[in-house]
């Protein structure tokens, strides 16, 4: 797959020069340098080959300042590294957002913390900054934003440009899960359409990792999904492990998969429960937090904290666990597995919730290519992408699992994929306690001052909300050079307005629901 | 006594009826809501592996009067930008048909504060005045999830007005009068919604669940949609008032529907003011059990729901029912 792009992008476009890069070491297989006369020409090369724009950044590199696309692919890992060198003067490239769409939330983000302009785009507004900002936040050196940047970043206000019925969900409404506030324009009861606007609790954990040594970073992993915490805190730790090198030892890897699958069962728990409250059934909403009070508890003992775990160290655990904590999960299995029952007849068997998720909010077969979604919003869709089977992490690889898959795409699947991955999840659970080994719970000899080698490195886990990918620079000093996190809940979003036209404000809330979004996380 | 006779005289006896029936039903309405908000909160904390209020009183007892209570003590807040007049107009307004509906209730045989021979026709004309009133309040809040809350009550109740009627025409037919007592006592044979009226029940109860805009058709105060709906912007005293109007309103499409099919206040041994309470406190819990089972259905299909199934289905069971008699 490698050697076949790697032959065909040389054939169609001359001036490309790919060169292969060892997968172990840096997380992807192939790197490319464009130039602002080719970029788009490369760009929709990888759009007709099939691959989804996973993740665009930049670095600045003082000198230059350097864009960063990564592509991959939903069948088998196939990942593409582009970079696009800019002048830090006056910082501009051409746009991308008319071939992959989510590059238009891309565009703006970096747009605003870099100043890169892009060339083309209709909507360069602001993603998470406030309008006050008076410098590029991620810049290395302090560059002031120019006055026709400002007007720029501040076009956006519906109301006043033109004339409609403008309904602002959010950011303080019942269903937007936190701070989310979505610009609907509406006639009566049906929306014409839908503008997501983010940053309501934007804490630039990006520009934090920048100030901190890799160990301080901990707990700010747990503080942007604080629902899938313990997936972002291995997330964390094992991009740096791979960085470095580190070896983890056995126990702690089948420990790592049985809390983060623990944690991944917690957050579907929860998002079933605000689920159905958004459809106005408020009762399960009670019954899933008795069960997820379980896992709290059993994690808690282990972990320390009930809701931003950072468990996870590098090279092992902070702590081993006890007979306790086996017996407790052993016996959490068995009663969730017998609630399962409960929930079929409560939720999923009612008339009115089948006609309200039927048919409903349906994702077309080509919105994973356009907008890179990912986790169980694409599954949904049929198509099996899962991170654990794709580039096992932990343990994954030497555990049999199935992957959830739905056909349609519509809430209902939505729906039945998370209720499926729980039942999945705890089959994943039994089976990593049945060969959990006995042994040391961390690496020896970590050093108290991290100081990776020099490169960069691609990372990516399955969160419970699909693909959190985490791209880090190291200059060889104790603190990152650059850390990027793409979520999954952005891309995710992004599908959102597409969706939402022309259907009922109840049908929107309740796709908006079926995404299980976690705010902070995607403002980071 | 000589001052009450000249008084009696002056006024007439029937005024000083009315006069003291409207205390009396104003003492039920305030009660009545105390004890329906505590046995709300009951059944939901039960059905919710929860056990609701247990704090102030004896099983929570007084929770309720300690509630009323804080809200009675609330400042009044009015926002900036709401039309103060209809604002101000619209609590009152929900809460006046809601006690005018009480005098034609038949508690109990002697207990009736005026038997008026078109009672079910004043009952239902007074109860269509809410919608006025949630267009008022909906309207007057100057905001946009309370004016689409207040658009959404107004199609709803136009909607499951007509089925509602519809349903308690059969029984009319049957009874032969407009009369609440009459039609009690046609019951003395058996109660209506065993014979034949089974249908009409059913549809009798679905409607009035609408129309009191309870879950699983509770979209003009849809929290997870319009955040509140058209209550959004009211709080302390005027919030309570709205609240006050749900509880009754609840209580009021109970005890019609125990009056038309269970017999109102017929039963054996014990005195027929504990049958009729038991009947309707039955029928609110129902209502109270949909609320926490349900999800809520979505605006076109509660609409289709009335204008495709019920009224039909409506329609047939009178001409029916209307037919058989003739016959």
């Amino acid at each position: 797959m490698v050697k076949e792009i790697s032959e065909k992008i040389k054939e169609s476009i001359s001036t490309v020069e790919p060169v292969e890069i060892p997968y172990e070491q840096r997380g992807y297989h192939l790197a490319i340098e464009a130039t602002k006369a080719n970029i788009v020409d490369v760009v929709s090369f990888f759009d007709k080959a099939g691959l989804y724009l996973e993740d665009m950044c930049c670095v600045d590199y003082i000198d230059y300042l350097e864009i960063v696309y990564l592509f991959n692919n939903h069948n088998k890992v196939c990942r593409i590294k582009v970079t696009l060198k800019v002048d830090p003067e006056k910082p501009s490239a051409p746009t991308i957002s008319h071939i992959y769409k989510i590059a238009r939330w891309y565009e703006r983000e970096i747009h605003e913390f870099f100043g890169v302009l892009f060339e083309g785009h209709n909507f360069m507004t602001y993603l998470f900054l406030h309008d006050q900002i008076d410098f590029y936040p991620l810049r290395k050196k302090q560059v002031p934003v120019p006055e026709e940047d400002k007007r720029l970043l501040n076009s956006f206000n519906p109301e006043e440009q033109e004339d409609g019925f403008f309904l602002n969900l959010g950011p303080q409404h019942p269903s937007t899960h936190g701070v989310l506030r979505v610009v609907v324009k509406m006639n009566g009861e049906y929306m014409l359409s839908a503008e997501p606007v983010l940053g309501y609790l934007h804490r630039m954990h990006e520009k934090m990792a920048e100030n901190r040594t890799y160990q301080q970073f901990y707990p700010n992993a747990a503080r942007m999904d604080y629902l899938g915490a313990l997936n972002f805190n291995l997330g964390y730790v094992t991009t740096v492990e791979k960085l470095c090198g580190i070896e983890v030892p056995e126990r702690a890897q089948y420990i790592r998969t049985i809390t983060a699958e623990l944690n991944r069962i917690s957050s579907h728990l929860l998002w079933f429960g605000a689920f159905v409250a958004d459809l106005g059934g408020l009762t399960p909403f009670l019954y899933t937090f008795d069960d997820r009070e379980n896992i709290l508890d059993i994690l808690e003992a282990v972990a320390g904290s009930r809701l931003t775990y950072s468990y996870f160290r590098f090279g092992g655990l902070f702590n081993d666990v006890d007979d306790d904590f086996v017996l407790n999960v052993k016996k959490f299995i068995d009663r969730l597995r017998s609630r399962f029952s409960m929930y079929e007849r409560l939720v999923t068997g009612n008339v009115i919730f089948i006609n309200r998720v039927k048919n409903i909010g349906v994702m077309d077969k080509n919105y994973p290519l356009k907008y890179g979604c990912s986790g169980p919003v694409i599954r949904s869709i049929g198509i099996p992408f899962d991170i654990r089977k794709h580039e096992p992490y932990a343990v994954y690889d030497r555990i049999d699992f199935d992957v959830a898959t739905g056909t349609n795409g519509d809430n209902m699947d939505r729906y039945l994929v998370r209720i499926k991955e729980m039942e999945i999840s705890l089959n994943i659970i039994e089976k990593a306690l049945k060969d959990l080994p006995s042994g040391p719970v961390k690496a020896e000899k970590i050093p108290k001052k991290l100081k990776p080698p020099k490169g960069d490195i691609y990372h990516t886990v399955e969160s419970p909300r699909g693909e959190l990918g985490i791209y880090i620079v190291s200059d060889e000093s104790d603190v990152p050079y650059r850390m990027r996190w793409r979520v999954p809940s952005y891309s995710n979003l992004m599908t959102f307005p597409e969706l939402a036209e022309g259907s009922l404000i109840a049908d929107a809330i309740a796709t908006l629901g079926s995404y299980d979004l976690v705010i902070p996380e995607i403002d980071r | 006594m000589c001052a009450l006779d000249s008084i009696i005289a002056v006024v007439g006896k029937e005024v000083i009826r009315l006069i003291a029936g409207l205390i009396g039903v104003l003492i039920v309405v305030v009660v009545n809501a105390l004890i329906l908000t505590w046995v709300e909160r009951k059944v939901s904390g039960h059905m919710q592996k929860r056990i609701g209020p247990k704090e102030v009183g004896p099983y929570g007892l007084i929770q309720p009067i300690a509630d009323g209570l804080k809200l009675l003590g609330k400042e009044l807040l009015t926002p900036a930008n709401v039309d103060k007049p209809l604002y101000y107009l619209a609590p009152v307004v929900v809460f006046i048909p809601v006690l005018v509906s009480f005098i034609v209730i038949p508690f109990d045989g002697f207990l009736q504060v005026k038997d008026i021979n078109v009672g079910i026709l004043v009952i239902l004309a007074f109860s269509s005045l809410s919608v006025l009133s949630i267009l008022i309040a909906g309207w007057g809040s100057n905001n946009k999830y309370s004016l689409i809350g207040a658009t959404r009550s107004v199609a709803q109740n136009i909607a499951y007005e007509i089925p509602l009627l519809l349903s308690l025409l059969p029984v009319v037919f049957m009874a032969n009068s407009f009369s609440l007592r009459d039609i009690v006592e046609a019951q003395r044979e058996g109660w209506f919604v065993w014979r034949w009226q089974f249908f009409a029940f059913l549809i009798y109860f679905i409607a009035a669940t609408a129309e009191t805009n309870r879950t699983p058709f509770d979209l003009p105060e849809a929290e997870s949609e319009l955040v509140a709906g058209f209550h959004t912007e009211y709080s302390g005293m005027r919030f309570a008032l709205f609240f006050l109007a749900e509880y009754t309103n609840i209580f009021i499409a109970s005890a019609i529907a125990t009056t038309f099919f269970l017999g109102g206040y017929l039963g054996p041994v014990l005195p027929g003011i504990v049958w009729f309470f038991i009947k309707t406190y039955f029928l609110v819990f129902v209502i109270m059990w949909f609320r926490w089972t349900f999800p809520r259905v979505r605006f076109d299909q509660l609409l289709n729901f009335s204008w495709k199934i019920l009224i039909p289905v409506a329609f047939a069971n009178l001409i029916l029912t209307g037919g058989i008699l003739k016959l």
